[in-house]
């Protein structure tokens, strides 16, 4: 059994008086000790899954459909107690923004030392102990003389570090990382995305990485989803998304990576304007703006063709299936 | 406006408003009798078919000296707050802009002023000054003008922060960056650029100070440095009534002192209400959903 | 002649604000430009590369003329623009431009997109009655058309604000356009639009450009040439092609490693995972 079951998930926010559902009927499943990346742009409904998973919507967003299983248990029913003991314990959070994740107030370790003594139920000392080696872990030299500084003395790169040790403080066995590198310079969101992979590693993490960017999960991920206007589009072992990308989305997706391979000035932009949540009819979302669009794409949501463990939506790639 | 009306707060805050200031204007044609008129033969009388709300001790209707109070309130109020808001947004505006002497006088003299609450400011300067008249060279300064002045000057330096804080955010802003580096004019950038994306919070708070400008103006009154008896002011009948608040007499100050919270009241909602709706970034807001 | 010349551009900030200390001789300094030079050949972009606090924004502000330097000299189509002011510095204004990073702070929210190119247009000198026209070739230069005038920025998607920013920086028709890291807070889609824009501009406009950027492989896509900055400094400068290729340059040698793996092997990124 998966570690997290995701069916037919839909999101919706009330817009002047009727429901519109930024995620529609998303489903996906990450194996214990998996990382799956989901992709997508803004609008894609991709954070507001992870908010949905620990419950953590902004009323009046709510879940529409569909159910979320973590372990077996259902997600979308569980009262706000069992959600509380599962959040930060079982499943945790590892936000972008790095200075807001903190309180500005308090010193590191206080910080650190009262979520793992709240979690796990242990005195102080013993919780000490455990955030010294949880800050060692994710790299922060001189942990113990660390633990007594308060954020403002971290630099961009140690402060997400640190937000990393307290979503990992409690060994929980999902961690949700949203965009963790994108406030940061790209030397030190190499050294975060290293760091991710060394933990998966040697805790042997299950993790839902979160971006907009599909060559960025490359470098931690297993398998990829990618998502547009609340749709999944497509679902593959990372390698073969990149080697052999089926949905035109991800292709014209891949085609908008700038690759210092490729000769200077050979970028496909994709043409036109994401998607509008509210905005989109039946049919694929990606309709207007694909090159193989044919009429039913309009009328009817894209159709879902497995090969093995591809998934892609598209009645093209479904009619070439068939041929 | 539209969204400003559609909120509870917001309509309950601007009827109330619009109530007091179409009494203010239609106060001689509404008024059941001359305020001024007194008829010691009828003095405090219960509320009745004659006097809706009474008469006071020396037999004036009540009502009709409500009414005619809600004219120095909210003159006292509005002017000021226009005087308020041409010192106010100058001295801000050109404070954040110059960015250096004038910057710390300017700034260093509105919290000298506003370091002592402003109704001790004006009990003071009134005090000082005396009641009545004030002789300014040939002309005499009538007593009113003079209480609109002195408050309206008080307002300057709350106003003056307010337009400064903004205004040095918007300086610093790309976009003034883009417009100076095209070349366009100081004064054109402040005036087109600055002022409009800085004057939001600046109209809230001159709403809110419409407010205390009717608590200043009862206040004086009450104490006798305000409007000058026997002409009807709300804070001045709050003072006549004083004696009667243990005798049973409630009528006499029930009124007045309703009147006043009502447009305090009105003149609060309103201006919390437009500070949810002059939000330029809350309004682009709710216009798309953010996943 | 090179369109710009930089010459040994020094920019100092007073880190200590006191006055009393600062009489009495403490004085501690922020470097944040150390001494650069760099000269920009008409119809050549440059890429300027730096991570956070490697001065390059700065710089960018001194070529602008934003933010006067400590010393050092801007020469701009052979004239020394640092020690002008005012007035003289006038003539100067328009035919530089710039494009910001954060296309949200960069328009003002209250105007609409036919007044901030009726604005532009206007301080470039032209008659009020082709204003209107001239916003819609500048709108459709920049793949918008005329129905996006009435708009507000609120009503435009990030892309389309970058767009916009892009059209008024070209209705003063510069000769040097300067983009502070224009597409780091877009999405990769529009990342690849904005960028592609800018290179129609540099082979239709022949527009010399400076880009400034922390991402080496946008910097392969649309410059010409590449200069590196850290801690104030130009590491490593050279042909594009040569710097990427060949890096000399330890830091260099560093943001390359930090490209991820998806951008640099494509297809087969994961086969190591």
């Amino acid at each position: 059994m998966a570690l997290l079951e995701v069916e037919n998930l839909g999101i919706g926010f009330p817009v002047g008086g009727r429901m519109v559902e930024v995620v529609r009927g998303l489903s996906f499943a990450i194996e214990a000790g998996e990382a799956v990346g989901l992709v997508g742009e803004s609008g894609s409904g991709k954070s507001q899954t992870a908010l949905a998973i620990l419950r953590l919507l902004t009323p009046p967003g709510r879940i529409t459909r569909g159910g979320i299983r973590f372990d077996g248990q259902d997600l979308t029913h569980a009262d706000a107690a069992a959600m509380r003991r599962l959040r930060g314990s079982a499943i945790s959070i590892v936000f972008q923004d790095a200075l807001s994740g903190l309180n500005p107030a308090f010193s590191i370790g206080t910080q650190l030392i009262d979520v793992i003594a709240a979690h796990r139920g242990l005195r102080r000392h013993k919780a000490r102990d455990l955030a010294v080696e949880t800050l060692a872990l994710v790299g922060i030299p001189d942990p113990g003389s660390r633990l007594s500084q308060y954020p403002h003395q971290f630099s961009g790169g140690m402060r997400q570090r640190v937000l990393i040790a307290m979503a990992i403080a409690c060994r929980p066995r999902l961690l949700i990382a949203d965009e963790p590198t994108t406030a940061l310079d790209v030397t030190v969101q190499a050294q975060i995305m290293r760091l991710l992979a060394d933990l998966r590693r040697q805790l042997g993490l299950t993790l839902l990485f979160i971006t907009h960017n599909l060559d960025l999960m490359a470098d931690v991920c297993d398998r990829a989803v990618v998502l547009y206007g609340g749709m999944k589009m497509e679902a593959a072992a990372i390698g073969t998304l990149f080697a052999n990308p089926l949905q035109p989305y991800t292709q014209a997706l891949l085609g908008c990576i700038p690759r210092l391979t490729d000769p200077p000035g050979t970028l496909a932009p994709i043409e036109g304007a994401a998607p509008v949540p509210g905005l989109l009819g039946p049919g694929c979302p990606f309709a207007p703006r694909c090159p193989r669009r044919v009429d039913v794409c309009d009328r009817e949501p894209p159709l879902a063709v497995r090969h093995g463990t591809h998934d892609v939506a598209c009645w093209q790639v479904a009619s070439d299936a068939v041929a | 406006m539209s969204t400003l009306l559609g909120r509870p707060a917001g309509l309950v805050g601007a009827v109330l408003v619009t109530a007091v200031a179409v009494i203010a204007i239609t106060a001689p044609w509404i008024a059941p009798y001359n305020p001024l008129l007194v008829d010691l033969a009828d003095k405090l009388a219960m509320p009745s078919a004659a006097h809706w709300m009474g008469t006071d001790q020396a037999g004036r209707d009540i009502l009709s000296r409500v009414l005619w109070g809600a004219r120095p309130s909210l003159s006292v109020g509005l002017l000021a707050v226009a005087i308020g808001l041409i010192g106010g947004i100058t001295i801000g505006l050109t404070a954040a802009y110059t960015r250096g002497l004038w910057e710390q006088v300017a700034m260093r003299a509105m919290d000298a002023l506003a370091s002592i609450p402003l109704l001790i400011w004006a009990i003071a300067i009134v005090g000082i000054v005396g009641v009545g008249p004030l002789p300014i060279g040939p002309w005499r300064l009538p007593n009113e003008s003079k209480i609109v002045l002195l408050v309206g000057i008080l307002y300057i330096p709350s106003l003056a922060r307010v337009t400064y804080g903004g205004a040095l955010v918007e300086f610093r802003a790309d976009y003034v960056r883009a417009r100076r580096m095209q070349g366009a004019g100081r004064l054109a950038v402040m005036l087109s650029d600055v002022l409009p994306n800085c004057l939001s919070p600046v109209i809230v708070q001159a709403t809110l100070l419409i407010a205390v400008g009717i608590v200043v103006e009862a206040s004086l009154s009450f104490v006798g440095l305000g409007v000058e008896p026997p002409n009807p002011s709300w804070g001045n009948m709050l003072a006549d009534a004083r004696n009667f608040i243990f005798t049973g007499e409630w009528w006499t100050f029930v009124f007045p002192g309703l009147a006043i919270s009502l447009s305090v009241i009105g003149f609060n909602l309103l201006g919390d209400a437009l500070r949810d709706t002059l939000d330029p970034r809350k309004a682009a807001r709710t216009g798309q959903l953010v996943a | 002649m090179p369109l710009l010349e930089l010459d040994r551009i020094v920019k100092t900030f007073e880190l200590e604000r006191r006055v009393l200390p600062r009489l009495f001789g403490r004085r501690r300094q922020l470097h944040a430009v150390n001494g650069v030079s760099l000269s920009v050949d008409r119809g050549s972009v440059l890429g300027l590369v730096g991570e956070s606090g490697c001065g390059k924004s700065t710089l960018a502000q001194i070529i602008l003329r934003l933010e006067p330097a400590t010393s050092g000299t801007v020469r701009f189509d052979g004239a020394d623009i640092s020690a002008l002011d005012g007035r003289a510095l006038h003539p100067f204004r328009r035919r530089i431009q710039m494009v910001f990073q954060d296309s949200t702070a960069s328009l003002n929210p209250r105007k609409s997109v036919r007044r901030v190119l009726a604005e532009s247009l206007g301080l470039a000198g032209v008659p009020r009655g082709a204003r209107t026209g001239d916003s819609v070739a500048l709108l459709e230069q920049v793949g918008l058309g005329a129905d996006f005038l009435s708009r507000f920025p609120h009503e435009l998607s990030g892309g389309q604000r970058q767009r916009v920013a892009v059209a008024r920086a070209l209705a003063m028709r510069p000769e040097l356009l300067v983009a502070d890291e224009p597409v780091s807070s877009l999405d990769v889609s529009l990342q690849a639009q904005i960028l592609r824009l800018l290179m129609e501009l540099r082979d239709s406009l022949g527009l010399t450009m400076i880009f400034i950027s922390h991402d080496l492989a946008l910097v392969h896509h649309l410059c010409s040439e590449v200069a590196v900055m850290n801690a104030g400094v130009v590491v490593e400068h050279g042909k594009t092609a040569d710097v990427l290729g060949k890096p000399c340059h330890e830091y260099t040698r560093r943001l390359l490693d930090s490209v991820p793996r998806g951008r640099v092997q494509g297809a087969d990124a994961s086969s190591s995972t």
